[in-house]
């Protein structure tokens, strides 16, 4: 069993909200910790075109799975789109999650039942970092 | 300008991965900070079915924009769990203290952010930061 731990911070001068948390990732339902993850992988884009960075049967659905992903640019006028989308070449079947701007981060929890898309904004190069964990 | 920095590190010794990272959140497509926030804290029953913890703007001005959001599950009991969804898309299933931090583009009108509790009652934080918000007309009396 490995071990695998995230932790947040978040700080706002828009009221004094703060949050400090931390989890360890585990298995549905269980103590015991998620045992697999893809390594934190590098991909550069030179297109606008979809791309699908999570294949549904990477993972098995419906259970602990976890996606982070950052837009590595420094950029805050270029983004990724982030989309639950059945295929990366598909106009329909999406649910747009939202968009990265750059520097800018995301970790979920993933089902696992449809694939995971990125599309950038613009044909300049971008950099995407990302990372799956799973059972 | 409001700063609000989101940081992340994610750490496994067994698998050889360390990572961290951090970001000011901004207005859509600038670097001027976000000055809208809610947050709060609350918990859902099993019960409750799916329940809307965050409307998407009826405003199409507020959409497709620059949102983020965080949920953490309070529950204690590993067996209880939040699926989260995307209006009826799920994007997963968060576990007892688990938390989550994604941006929210607010697609459209219905592109709300649903939890269901499982297994048993979840306690839940929230926190939504945004570029825009349009009050709503005030209703007749």
């Amino acid at each position: 069993m490995a071990t695998i731990t995230a932790n947040i911070t978040l700080n706002t001068d828009i009221t004094n909200y703060s949050v400090s948390e931390s989890m360890t990732m585990r298995k549905l339902g269980s103590t015991s910790g998620l045992d697999n993850a893809t390594g934190i992988a590098l991909k550069k884009f030179t297109s606008t075109s979809a791309v699908t960075i999570v294949e549904q049967d990477e993972v098995t659905a419906s259970k602990a799975s976890k996606v982070y992903m950052r837009n590595s640019g420094s950029s805050k006028e270029d983004f990724f789109y982030v989309s639950i989308h059945v295929n990366s070449a598909a106009a329909t079947g999406t649910e747009t999650i939202g968009k990265l701007y750059g520097g800018d981060w995301m970790l979920i929890p993933y089902e696992g039942a449809i694939n995971l898309t990125v599309a950038p904004s613009t044909a300049s190069d971008m950099t995407l970092e990302y990372g799956l964990f799973y059972e | 300008m409001a700063i609000t920095t989101a940081t992340i590190d994610i750490t496994s010794t067994d698998l050889g991965i360390s990572l961290n990272a951090s970001t000011n959140l901004s207005k859509t497509g600038t670097s001027t900070g976000l000055e809208i926030m809610d947050a709060g804290y609350g918990e859902v029953t099993v019960a409750h079915s799916a329940k809307a913890l965050l409307e998407a703007s009826a405003v199409s001005g507020d959409r497709n924009t620059s949102n983020y959001f965080y949920l953490s599950n309070k529950a204690t009991d590993e067996t209880y769990y939040l699926i989260v969804k995307l209006h009826d898309t799920i994007v997963g299933r968060l576990s007892a203290g688990d938390w989550m931090f994604m941006p929210w583009n607010q697609s459209d009108d219905v592109a709300e952010v649903n939890i269901t509790a499982t297994n048993g009652t979840c306690a839940y934080e929230y926190a939504v930061f945004k570029s825009a918000y349009t009050l709503v007309d005030s209703t007749p009396a």
